[in-house]
């Protein structure tokens, strides 16, 4: 178990000297010159060559990298081109409201997507499972723009039951907090749960046929026994794998809604950054996320033994 | 130990009561809502050093931390701000001037003239007016804490104009110590003498920007008009929200949560009809203007009928009606500088009366001998009004026989090749569509986009040695009335020989719940003077 853990952390290193190195060529060869956007509109040529010779930005492509590589493995994300502020100030400033908002929406969309799916297969071929599998697909096929401007219409400029934008820190109450944090939890986690019912439905099925299913309904079980002690337990690795793989949704996700949402997360940090070629920003946030993806999925297969104690590693 | 339902109950009650906590104590420190404007602008502040780049954010941050020695009224005449009083020599080469009484750093320092000197040199190195003030400039003598000369080498009448100004590069008034710091680099500190202190743990950079209200700032006895008068700040806070997503800034302002958007987008101002506590007003009422660059470097530009076919293809209104719809919000730009501007005329004007002409731009492409190669025409679209000025500006243009090729990226990437001088084929261009204020338009000098001297000049490099002798003339010029006679000949050359084209001139409303007394005016927002319920 130890070794492969090892194995994992080191194949997660790679991957993410991988996703800097294509992230700083993507950057660097993609057009846009932050010194043109910090000169601002009136600016004359030259002082734009000024203050790219200022940030190095006329230095070869492997001196900057090399720079940036150095840094990073000193564990210094560097500074933002544009407030001179440490990159990892910035993105520990941003934290907290990204990871209320995932974590959120995480334990929402499971906790709704996993009922779903199990009753679906349950009552598989019914009107339940036909509506529900219907809302899965709607859930899944609509935009989360689109979804986040209906709810903001319909509860916050309708009924004012809920604001239409902005975070507050845990710090400022639960109950801000929370009352901040619902649409855009609604909002993000219709597609992980679409993403997570439908995965659920087609697993619990799967199992719903075995043979020990059939002893059990024959030992007289009850159903909810059957469904959440025998058949769930044992649909569970494609539905952790599918939970795990969504990460990469949810963190899509994010940006997105943290933008409809003006909530002052890595989303809408890295969007910013991008708009005005905040190059280290773009490349310290990038280098977070694939590291969160990857250690994520890392621990999705960890629990597959607990899950299931034929797997070992 | 086993956990029950009412243990878990208790245990979530009393979590929750000591997260809640700090809340109440942050309170105390957080003026109330009816004391706060929270206000979404044009866009991000990304930089807080009003020397260091000439985005207007930066200068709206600027206005509200720091002082300036003069202000404009409502007329653009500067008047004295930190200023007490100030004289001219007879012989037009020397100022004097003198600070005003009670004027304090928010560090407590009181401001000297070194202070200001130190900023008018560092400003004076990268301002377009400010540079052209210190080419003339022999010394700056400071005669005690309070008062101070700028003694010019020749006669010069425009310094008070240039430290007066309130477009970008603004002449604002910082320590000693930050002035000091090389024009190239950003100052670390911000600390002003303005009627606004920046409440830097407050903010969340790319998110929100809190100034409050400088408790030790001493106005002027005058009513505020423009940036001169008294800067009377009525709320104990203001803070900039940067929401990106307008459909959201509509639903915020609506909903009550923020009290000002500074552009609202013209597609959604119809959902606030009905709104009674939210007004549109257009507080810049000279308005904004779209103008076209064109490459003189390269063909077919360099050609002066291939730039006159392109005065005479543009439709102004069709290109506004595009972007803003209500023709109350719009209209054409026949003035080299601006509409409603002091040095506006009519001079040379006849492919405006005449309105688009298609079939004479065709006639001006043939005789410029265009070959056909194609035209790079840049296209930004991530800015609606560009984006709509390119899209119809490129048909036009391929009606009147030029082989366009619109190439399309996001603003960023466009003033990044704006800046390649290289050929269209080879990484460079020959159109592309930008904005500014019409006030800076106004101003033949410090308007870097007026000069035509050629490739030390602003994009498009446009070359015209009559033109640079009208704006030397135009500097040197005792009065406005001269002023405006030489800027009518510069116009009757300009329309001559094309230096740009103008594709429209807007007047975009703000939106504004329940404030009052706001001064509109271009520029700038400021933020003392007004009212909030």
């Amino acid at each position: 178990m130890l070794s492969y853990i090892a194995q994992r952390l080191a194949q997660t290193l790679l991957v993410m000297t991988l996703v800097g190195i294509f992230v700083f060529l993507l950057l660097h060869f993609s057009a846009g010159d932050p010194a043109a956007i910090i000169a601002g509109d009136y600016a004359t040529p030259q002082q734009i060559v000024a203050i790219r010779q200022r940030l190095g930005l006329d230095d070869p492509l492997l001196v900057q990298f090399w720079r940036w590589a150095a840094r990073v493995l000193s564990g210094d994300l560097g500074v933002s081109i544009f407030s001179n502020t440490p990159v990892s100030r910035l993105i520990l400033q941003r934290l907290e409201p990204t990871l209320s908002l995932a974590l959120l929406t995480m334990l929402f969309a499971v906790g709704i997507a996993v009922s779903l799916g199990v009753i679906a297969a349950w009552r598989v071929g019914s009107l339940v499972d036909r509506a529900l599998m219907g809302f899965s697909v709607l859930g899944f096929s609509m935009p989360a723009f689109v979804v986040g401007y209906g709810l903001i219409y319909i509860f916050a400029i309708e009924l004012r039951w809920l604001p239409v934008q902005g975070y507050k820190p845990l710090a400022d109450g639960l109950g801000p907090w929370l009352l901040h944090l619902i649409l855009p939890t609604v909002t993000l986690g219709l597609a992980y749960i679409a993403l997570i019912a439908r995965m659920t439905r087609a697993s619990m099925l799967e199992v719903l046929e075995e043979d020990y299913i059939r002893t059990a309904k024959a030992k007289g079980v009850t159903t909810k026994t059957m469904l959440m002690k025998h058949a769930l337990k044992n649909a569970g690795v494609p539905i952790i794998t599918v939970i795990g793989i969504g990460v990469a949704l949810l963190i899509g996700g994010v940006v997105i809604t943290e933008t409809v949402f003006n909530i002052p997360g890595i989303g809408r940090l890295v969007v910013d950054a991008i708009s005005k070629r905040d190059y280290p920003i773009i490349q310290g946030v990038i280098l977070l996320f694939s590291g969160i993806y990857v250690l994520v999925n890392l621990l999705v297969d960890l629990s597959y033994s607990l899950i299931d104690p034929r797997i070992r590693y | 130990m086993t956990t029950t339902r009412r243990s878990f109950v208790q245990g979530s009650l009393a979590a929750g009561a000591l997260t809640a906590a700090p809340a109440r104590l942050r309170a105390q420190t957080t003026p109330p809502v009816s004391r706060t404007i929270r206000a979404v602008l044009h866009g991000d502040l990304r930089v807080f050093d009003p020397v260091w780049t000439t985005a207007n954010m930066t200068s709206y941050h600027a206005a509200m931390v720091y002082d300036t020695l003069f202000g404009v009224d409502d007329k653009f005449e500067p008047k004295p701000q930190m200023v007490s009083k100030y004289s001219l020599s007879d012989d037009r080469k020397s100022y004097s001037f003198e600070l005003r009484d009670g004027l304090r750093f928010t560090d407590g320092t009181p401001v000297t003239a070194r202070d200001c000197v130190a900023s008018i040199r560092r400003w004076g190195a990268r301002d377009g007016g400010g540079q052209h003030m210190m080419a003339r400039l022999a010394d700056t003598p400071v005669k005690d804490d309070k008062s101070f000369q700028l003694v010019m080498k020749e006669p010069y009448s425009l310094a008070v104009e240039w430290l007066a100004k309130a477009a970008t590069n603004a002449c604002y008034i910082m320590r000693e110590k930050e002035a000091q710091t090389d024009p190239m680099q950003q100052i670390q500190t911000i600390i002003g003498s303005g009627p606004f202190v920046m409440n830097q743990d407050a903010v969340v950079q790319g998110q929100r920007y809190v100034y409050d209200k400088n408790p030790n700032y001493v106005p002027r006895s005058e009513p505020a008009v423009f940036t001169s008068g008294g800067k009377v700040v009525n709320v104990d806070r203001v803070v900039y929200e940067n929401i990106a997503d307008e459909a959201t800034a509509i639903a915020a302002i609506r909903a009550g949560e923020i009290d000002m958007i500074e552009y609202p987008n013209v597609d959604l101002l119809s959902s606030l009809e009905g709104e009674k506590e939210i007004k549109l007003e257009v507080l810049n009422k000279q308005g904004q203007l779209g103008w076209a660059r064109v490459n003189w470097l390269h063909p077919p530009f360099n050609n002066v009928k291939a730039r006159q076919a392109m005065l005479y293809l543009i439709h102004p209104t069709e290109v506004m009606k595009a972007t803003f719809g209500d023709e109350k919000y719009f209209k054409g730009c026949s003035s080299l500088f601006g509409m409603g501007t002091p040095m506006e005329n009519d001079a040379n004007i006849d492919w405006f009366k005449g309105g688009q002409n298609i079939e004479k731009a065709r006639q001006l492409v043939k005789e410029s001998g265009y070959d056909g190669r194609p035209v790079v025409v840049l296209h930004a679209t991530n800015i609606a009004y560009m984006n709509n000025a390119a899209n119809l500006i490129a048909q036009w243009m391929r009606q009147a026989g030029f082989n366009v090729s619109l190439q399309a990226s996001d603003w960023g990437a466009v003033i990044t090749r704006r800046a390649v001088k290289s050929p269209p084929d080879q990484g460079g261009w020959n159109v592309f569509f930008t904005s500014g204020s019409v006030n800076a338009f106004g101003n033949p000098v410090a308007l870097s986009g007026h000069a035509a001297n050629g490739e030390k000049g602003w994009f498009g490099w446009p070359t015209d040695e009559k033109h640079e002798a009208f704006r030397d003339k135009w500097a040197a010029a005792s009065n406005d009335a001269e002023r405006r006679q030489i800027a009518r000949d510069m116009q009757q050359n300009a329309w001559d020989f094309v230096p740009h084209m103008y594709y429209g001139q807007w007047f975009q409303p703000a939106a504004l719940r329940n404030l009052t007394g706001l001064i509109g005016m271009p520029e700038l927002i400021p933020f003392w003077n007004v009212r909030k319920g």
